[in-house]
């Protein structure tokens, strides 16, 4: 840390053609001192983790990634991340194709079309949805959505698509790996939804106006102005909800039913990264199986970048294509 | 001029705290992973604890009665009992407890801690069967096995139609329900089905958790009796308390003596006189009482829980004095909350190992 003379001739010296301004270090070092501290804590973060799951990553390997197994029971320990990997990579995606259209379905009604009267009333509960705690949201899961999903949905779902090895025989008890992809579904709508929304409104009226002056409808306006004007943006929400998606353990861990397979059928039961560290981790009976559950922590945060750094490619992809429009305005 | 002198002031002065602020919480960090975190010196009016939340509600009972007697006051944390062992182990607590005795890399990982059996209570088979009233239904260990193997599949198979000859069984699927994080209910469940099903010892084996062959995982008793409540033809396991807390159905379970029990003081007491001698390590199984007239009304699923603590602790006369009352006197506390007391050979081997804390 470089020290600062105090002395008010000091502050009066000119420096460099300019006056060593105490405001600026201020902030430099309050600005400095922020980023420097959330470096260490990831560095210290990661460290920790690797140092942790070391014993697993020796005994298994990278071969750990691909074996499809947790058993826990002493004498017979076995572990491997397969399941929790495919079981994360699917909810994920899942939540992430659901939650696309509804959320910018949303905020194009609040927007665009809902009449005045009603559009703050609907994004506040929009909003509030993204307060309620995940394990209410969870709970919620496995007593109302799980039977309902269980009885009505999947039943017909299967009934219809059978045919496709995605929307196999029903679950068993509601907790099914469909079921987790709706409620992260619901977990993730609120953020893109209102980031979309904020981007909405901040397309300026003359590019809205001058579509509609062409003789455009009001839904090739959208498509052909809204969209693309916002679509980076659009882009890096749903980057947001991707995190939240393949980060969240709790409510998972309460809809999903905790089993170890790789399974086509959404309806069957499942269990992801985060959702088995949350389940097992305090209970865990033996070293080697607290080691594998962080390095199913490893493995997550891995993940998550790889995930993070191919949705920013994408973003800026996007934003290059439609990067006309950005800037003028701003 | 003097206004901006006063605000480069502030700014200088703001800096500095951040600055300070930042090292401190870095230091802060390194400390804490380092391992170096702050003892709390001798404060002998409060007893931590926290665990198994089998055992809260009896501890939640004992706390007001041994206060207002020693004026020592006992917080307990109902926050499961793997979090409870992680608790003692990092000794962020006085005490744990658990429903599983501690697993040889746990032990070793909480350095000079043992483990006294304290109270005594069971795990219960919990269906949800339409038309199947509370205790109507009969089962076996064998077959309940096979049910959890998946090898019973529906709940008119022949196999639990001949311990019910008097129910109509719907030709339903049977769903299995089962704890998803690790848990003393399943330790004492796997522990009974390897007793009685070969099968079970060799596929699955015996544990906090294990590798299910079939069913859908929940977490917590809550966890689990919501699914067993919305899905017709689920089957389950459930703490004793849990299930009469919550009207649950429980199933009448066949012992070895050939006497179909349900769960109750009187019952887990009778399985708890198995009990001839207490190991060294305290942990002792008694689901499956032997066959014999003298266990005629044993729940066969019933299992000690246990309370775990450090042999060198700055509190350990206190521990001591209320270790000794939960075990004495504490034990009458239990029998609303179907808490059994606990047999006097283990009483005996508990007050042994109380004598190993000291300070």
């Amino acid at each position: 840390m470089t020290s600062v003379d105090a002395t008010p001739e000091a502050t009066r010296r000119p420096f460099g053609g300019r006056r060593v301004r105490f405001g600026d270090i201020g902030l430099q070092l309050i600005a400095g001192g922020a980023a420097l501290a959330v470096t260490i804590l990831v560095v210290l973060i990661v460290w920790k983790v690797v140092q942790g799951a070391k014993p697993a990553i020796e005994k298994y390997g990278l071969s750990f990634i691909t074996t499809v197994a947790w058993n826990p029971v002493i004498g017979r320990e076995l572990y491997g991340a397969g399941s929790f990997l495919f079981g994360t990579a699917v909810t994920s995606i899942f939540a992430l194709i659901l939650a696309t259209p509804l959320a910018i379905g949303i905020a194009l009604f609040l927007t665009e079309l809902a009449p005045k009267a009603i559009r703050a009333p609907i994004t506040a509960l929009v909003e509030t949805l993204a307060a309620i705690p995940s394990v209410v949201i969870g709970l919620w899961g496995i007593l109302v959505l799980g039977p309902i999903l269980r009885t009505t949905i999947e039943p017909w779902l299967h009934d219809v698509l059978g045919f496709i090895p995605l929307f196999g025989p029903p679950s068993e008890a509601g907790a099914s790996v469909f079921t987790a992809g709706i409620v992260l579904t619901i977990m993730i709508l609120p953020i893109v939804s209102s980031i979309s929304r904020e981007l909405f409104l901040g397309v300026p009226s003359d590019l809205k106006e001058g579509a509609l002056a062409l003789g455009t409808t009001r839904w090739e306006m959208v498509r052909g102005v809204m969209i693309p004007y916002s679509s980076g943006g659009i882009a890096a929400a749903l980057i947001l909800g991707l995190g939240r998606a393949l980060g969240e353990a709790i409510a998972v861990t309460q809809v999903i039913g905790g089993s170890v397979s790789i399974q086509w059928n959404l309806f069957a039961t499942g269990d992801s990264l985060a959702s088995k560290i949350a389940a097992s981790y305090q209970g865990a009976t033996s070293n080697l199986e607290a080691s594998s559950l962080i390095y199913l922590g490893v493995i997550l945060l891995v993940f998550s970048l790889v995930a993070n750094i191919l949705a920013q490619w994408i973003v800026r992809r996007t934003a290059r294509k439609h990067g006309i429009v950005r800037g003028g305005h701003a | 001029m003097p206004k901006i002198g006063i605000s480069r002031k502030f700014g200088l002065a703001i800096g500095t705290m951040v600055a300070l602020a930042a090292v401190a919480v870095v230091a802060f960090i390194v400390a804490g992973s380092a391992g170096a975190s702050p003892r709390r010196t001798a404060a002998t009016a409060t007893l931590n604890g926290a665990g198994s939340s089998l055992v809260a509600p009896l501890v939640a009972t004992w706390s007001p009665v041994y206060d207002a007697a020693t004026g020592v006051h006992v917080n307990y944390s109902s926050v499961g009992s793997g979090a409870g062992i992680a608790a003692i182990t990092a000794r962020t607590v006085d005490f744990g407890a658990s429903d599983a005795p501690l697993s040889p890399d746990q032990f070793t990982a909480c350095k000079g801690c043992v483990q006294i059996p304290w109270a005594l209570s069971a795990t219960v088979p919990t269906y949800n069967i339409p038309g199947v009233g509370d205790t109507r239904l009969h089962l076996s260990g064998p077959v309940l096995a096979d049910i959890f193997l998946g090898l019973i599949k529906k709940w008119n198979d022949p196999a639990i139609k001949k311990l019910n000859p008097k129910l109509s069984l719907p030709d339903m699927s049977i769903t299995v329900a089962h704890r998803s994080d690790g848990s003393g209910d399943t330790f004492a469940f796997t522990d009974y089905l390897s007793k009685v099903s070969g099968t079970w010892r060799t596929k699955v084996g015996n544990n906090t958790a294990v590798d299910w062959p079939v069913g859908v995982g929940g977490k917590g008793n809550a966890g689990v009796a919501a699914i067993i409540k919305s899905t017709p033809g689920c089957i389950g396991y459930i703490s004793v308390a849990y299930v009469l807390q919550n009207h649950l159905s429980k199933a009448r379970m066949l012992n070895a003596a050939g006497k179909y029990t349900l769960p109750g003081v009187a019952q887990i007491e009778n399985a708890a006189q198995t009990v001839k001698k207490v190991p060294a390590n305290n942990q002792m199984s008694i689901v499956d009482p032997p066959r014999s007239k003298k266990y005629a009304v044993a729940w066969p699923l019933s299992t000690f829980t246990y309370i775990i603590v450090p042999t060198t602790s700055a509190k350990a006369s206190v521990l001591r004095k209320f270790i000794f009352w939960a075990l004495t006197a504490g034990q009458s506390y239990g029998r609303k909350l179907v808490f059994a007391p606990i047999p006097k050979v283990v009483l005996v081997a508990a007050e042994k190992t109380l004598g190993k804390i000291h300070s």
